[in-house]
């Protein structure tokens, strides 16, 4: 069961992470119509020009949270893809598409979890917007970054276990 | 062409204008809006002119199969209600159309061609809205939320 291997996870299970980089890929590929590729990146996470998106996937005992992590012309790219027309990224939409964008890969993560095991449900979506946004996880929770290229430009998906508070 | 008034239902702006814009291609009826941002709102703009209701699932204040339950329980049992949302795990979308109510789901991401297909089966043959809702409903409805 998942759950037990959640109850000692030092990292997240590969299972999990194979989920979430499905659901990733069939998100993007739904909204750009192209699938987005995962790449190899051991780099630190540097300063971001652009948009984060948040949101967690719960239930009682745990929770996932997922940030999109959008640079400034991947986010101008998407929204093109998304709604047909460029946002610039100072605009008040841009973050709501970004929030947005988040909330349906967050019910594909759900979706997809479900079929290894782990049912939960979306939180609501945020997103931060600004040109130096860093991710900062003080207590090194298990974690995954996840890195991808494709025609809307790069993008990372960072993805933190914890225990859901009760 | 008869013309429908709906109500879309998302606390994504974005979202609204994209059931908007999606509706808005639809050809077998013309489409007026109202929009509510959660289901709280939703309830305050539902009113006798509301033809047909696009409902995201995961909004703040009252969720949108409460509002649904809500707009079924006040004894609307005809009004097409469509869940637009993200939710796509086969549990959600039997929650949706059993304990809210809904007549149909369409997940995030949706095409227009996908919205023209589902809201056909709500039309009849000239373009007509069925509904056979009866004037009855609506007035008892009003009448006790304003209680």
């Amino acid at each position: 069961m998942i759950t037990e291997q959640l109850k000692q996870a030092k990292e997240i299970p590969v299972e999990i992470v194979e989920v979430v980089k499905q659901s990733v890929i069939n998100t993007f590929e739904s909204i750009a119509g192209e699938a987005p590729t995962l790449v190899f990146d051991d780099t630190e996470n540097g300063p971001l020009n652009g948009v984060i998106g948040n949101i967690a996937v719960f239930n009682p005992e745990y929770t996932f949270s997922l940030m999109l992590v959008i640079p400034k012309d991947t986010a101008i790219k998407i929204s093109e893809a998304f709604l047909g027309m460029e946002l610039s990224i100072e605009s008040e939409d841009m973050g709501d598409l970004i929030a947005e964008l988040s909330n349906i890969l967050a019910g594909e993560v759900a979706a997809n979890m479900e079929t290894v095991g782990f049912r939960g449900q979306s939180s609501l979506p945020t997103a931060t917007r600004g040109s130096d946004l860093r991710l900062f996880m003080p207590n090194k929770p298990p974690s995954a970054k996840l890195r991808f290229e494709g025609n809307v430009g790069d993008f990372l998906l960072n993805m933190a276990l914890s225990e859901s508070r009760q | 062409m008869s013309t429908i008034r709906a109500l879309v239902v998302d606390d994504s702006k974005i979202m609204r204008s994209q059931v908007k814009r999606a509706l808005d291609q639809v050809t077998i009826a013309e489409f007026e809006y109202e929009e509510a941002m959660d289901g709280e709102d939703a309830l305050e703009k539902f009113n006798d002119d509301i033809d047909m209701l696009f409902v995201d699932w995961n909004m703040p204040k009252m969720t949108g199969v409460e509002f649904a339950r809500a707009v079924r329980d006040q004894g609307y049992e005809h009004i097409p209600i469509i869940m637009v949302t993200a939710e796509k795990s086969m549990g959600k979308v039997d929650k949706a159309l059993t304990e809210g109510g809904a007549d149909e789901y369409i997940t995030k991401p949706f095409t227009a061609e996908k919205m023209s297909s589902t809201i056909a089966k709500f039309f009849d043959e000239r373009g007509n809205l069925i509904t056979g809702e009866p004037e009855e409903e609506k007035k008892s409805f009003f009448s006790s939320i304003l209680k």
